[in-house]
């Protein structure tokens, strides 16, 4: 019993971890209609910067992970100036095909700015667990959890009660729609990819905190697309739900399916999951029921 | 468009591919190349043709399920890889030829390729997209875990063999590739001016109108796949000859990536386009290969790994320019080019 309460709960923590990750997807998504299929790289990108700050030049963590953020923010500008601004009016095609070209652009980056080796990430959260009666939790993990539900609940309520937040999600309706009543569509994707690669950067220092790190790292942003699928891609909200349920889920699955089957059943069923949801409900829990079918 | 003075006068005229006589001396030369290509080139040249040809086979399947029928589809590696496995385990578990094995691998990835496709019955666009993601990674975890396909040992395949020559040799094993992409091209050519690639047309455009005009949607989107599915099955088997050793993770979701790369920088819709993406392509990524060395010689402070990363710097670089200045892709800009000298002097 005790154990199956640890694999629950641990399992539920990574599943808002993922939430997390995929709140950069729902991010992009809810304010460009842009699916971003690089949004693992813009994880490792920001855990490099981070690992650069801390490690390599040494500041302390206070100074280094504001700053982190702030870089990496000014990195999501950056792709936006360069790429995305240049095709506002293309169709959401072209859009999604950069993101492609943007997976092995940050990549190769990343390969050249830092290298192939495996880094030994800072310890950000200390490494002792939480233990309550007999359940051990990573800390990392349950505090990475709380500011994951603070943030997407914050960002939920942006999005949907704010002025700044309703426009964006109009851009997500229809770019041209958007235009013609005065919302500027360039202003709203520079903010997306700002705030996805900032929510990426907060991925990386929960996910890797006191872990190692290289560019392979960036398989998490695929681990995570159940998640935003789960939910539906415009719902911030409902990625906490959704995470909650994969997490869960999946901790169960690893812990007493593995063992029977003697191969990795947890890190696929994910994909089990997605698979079922989209021939069943393809909006997810929570999406916008815009989907044409055919 | 055709020149000025050219006219089809009987309809096997008019369905002929190859149109003019410079266009058949043009293709005939081309061909004579190709023959002799074992002959001009030395052994490393030559294997970097042979994989071409090998890639060009899966990248004509990428380009009729994504140029042609516009499904996005990220799981072309996991397809040949199904293809690979295939061949590689009736090879050498059963023993079959391979003239048998091959078109098999390219069935059962068509198989495979079809059920995700038939996710298209409820669900469009990006969101079908995420299904063949979900391909290539139930692809690694059938491959590792079930008992056949040697799990992560991979596969080790004798050579094909046939009436006793066996193809061990670069430059047979070159002609057998040659001659199964030539085959698979021509098919290419065949599919996309006929009834279905008409219907992949179609569908792409406005898959709303293709339903009102009489097109079963879901079915031409299945077939999409099935067909590209196909492609990508017998390039892996093609593949399994040629490295003879198959593993897994020589078909990871990055390689589905770099086929996407090579239909965009081609240009989707045409299938030279997706030759010449192939053939420039693979062209960058050897030229950095090869020159990597002696950059990092002239240079000692850039370690080799950096030409390698460079390398995907810059066609990650090239991708992006490419939708955002020339999204028709490469095949296009020749086309304009062929169509104002057919035209010059008049503007139109």
């Amino acid at each position: 019993m005790i154990d199956f309460l640890n694999y629950l709960i641990n399992g539920s923590l990574v599943g808002l971890l993922y939430a997390l990750i995929a709140m950069g997807f729902i991010v992009i998504y809810r304010a460009s209609k842009v699916f971003n299929f690089a949004q693992g790289e813009l994880v490792v990108f920001g855990g490099f910067i981070v690992w650069w700050m801390v490690i390599e030049t040494g500041l302390p963590l206070v100074v280094a992970l504001p700053l982190a953020m702030l870089l990496s923010a000014l990195f999501g500008l950056i792709i936006e100036r360069i790429f995305f601004s240049r095709l506002v009016g293309e169709s959401a095609f072209a859009m999604v095909m950069v993101t492609i070209g943007l997976l092995i652009l940050i990549r190769g980056l990343i390969l050249v700015m830092f290298g192939p080796q495996v880094r030994p990430f800072p310890v950000i959260f200390s490494l002792k667990p939480v233990i309550i009666g007999d359940v051990l939790i990573p800390r990392s993990l349950l505090v990475g959890a709380v500011i994951t539900v603070v943030v997407g609940l914050g960002l939920s309520w942006f999005f949907n009660n704010t002025r700044a937040g309703l426009k964006m999600t109009a851009v997500a309706e229809d770019h041209q729609v958007a235009l013609s009543m005065g919302i500027s569509v360039k202003r709203s994707i520079a903010f997306a990819w700002a705030l996805g690669a900032v929510l990426s950067t907060l991925g990386a220092i929960i996910y890797l905190s006191g872990k190692s790190l290289n560019f392979l790292a960036s398989d998490i942003g695929l681990a995570a697309l159940p998640v935003a699928l789960l939910a539906g891609f415009e719902s911030i909200a409902g990625v906490l739900l959704a995470g909650l349920i994969v997490g869960a889920i999946q901790g169960l699955v690893t812990a007493y399916v593995d063992p029977v089957v003697g191969g990795a059943v947890g890190s696929v069923f994910p994909f089990v999951i997605m698979l079922v949801i989209l021939f069943i409900r393809p909006t997810g829990m929570f999406g916008w029921r815009t989907i044409e079918r055919v | 468009m055709d020149p000025a003075g050219i006219f089809a006068t009987s309809f096997a005229r008019d369905a002929a591919l190859v149109r003019t006589r410079p266009q058949q001396i043009a293709l005939a030369l081309f061909l004579v190349f190709l023959l002799l290509l074992p002959v001009l080139f030395g052994p490393r040249l030559l294997a970097i043709s042979t994989l071409i040809l090998i890639l060009s086979v899966v990248t004509l399947g990428l380009q009729i399920t994504t140029g042609y029928a516009g499904q996005i589809n990220l799981g072309q590696a996991a397809f040949m890889g199904v293809g690979a496995y295939t061949t590689g385990f009736l090879a050498t578990k059963l023993g079959l030829p391979f003239w048998l094995t091959i078109p098999l691998g390219g069935c059962s990835a068509a198989v495979f390729g079809f059920i995700f496709g038939l996710s298209a019955v409820r669900i469009k666009g990006f969101y079908l997209a995420l299904t063949t993601i979900a391909a290539q990674a139930l692809f690694h975890f059938f491959v590792l875990n079930l008992p056949w396909f040697g799990g992560s040992n991979g596969l080790t395949l004798d050579p094909a063999t046939l009436f006793g020559f066996a193809f061990v040799t670069d430059t047979s094993i070159y002609y057998l590739c040659l001659a199964v992409a030539a085959l698979m091209t021509y098919g290419a050519y065949g599919i996309v001016r006929g009834r279905f690639g008409r219907a992949f047309v179609a569908v792409r455009d406005d898959d709303v109108a293709a339903g009102i005009m009489g097109i079963d949607i879901v079915a031409t989107k299945a077939t999409a796949f099935l067909v590209g599915a196909f492609y990508a099955g017998v390039g892996g088997g093609l593949w399994a000859y040629f490295v003879r050793f198959v593993a897994v993770d020589q078909f990871t979701l990055f390689n589905s990536i770099w086929f996407i790369a090579m239909i965009i920088v081609g240009g989707m819709g045409a299938i030279t386009g997706a030759l010449v993406g192939v053939v420039v392509i693979k062209c960058i990524q050897e030229g950095f290969v090869s020159l990597g060395p002696s950059v990092v010689s002239q240079f000692p402070s850039i370690g080799g790994d950096v030409v390698f990363a460079l390398m995907n710097v810059f066609l990650g670089s090239v991708i992006a320019a490419f939708l955002i200045f020339e999204p028709r892709g490469l095949m296009h800009r020749f086309d304009i080019l062929k169509r104002s000298y057919r035209m010059w002097p008049f503007p139109y």
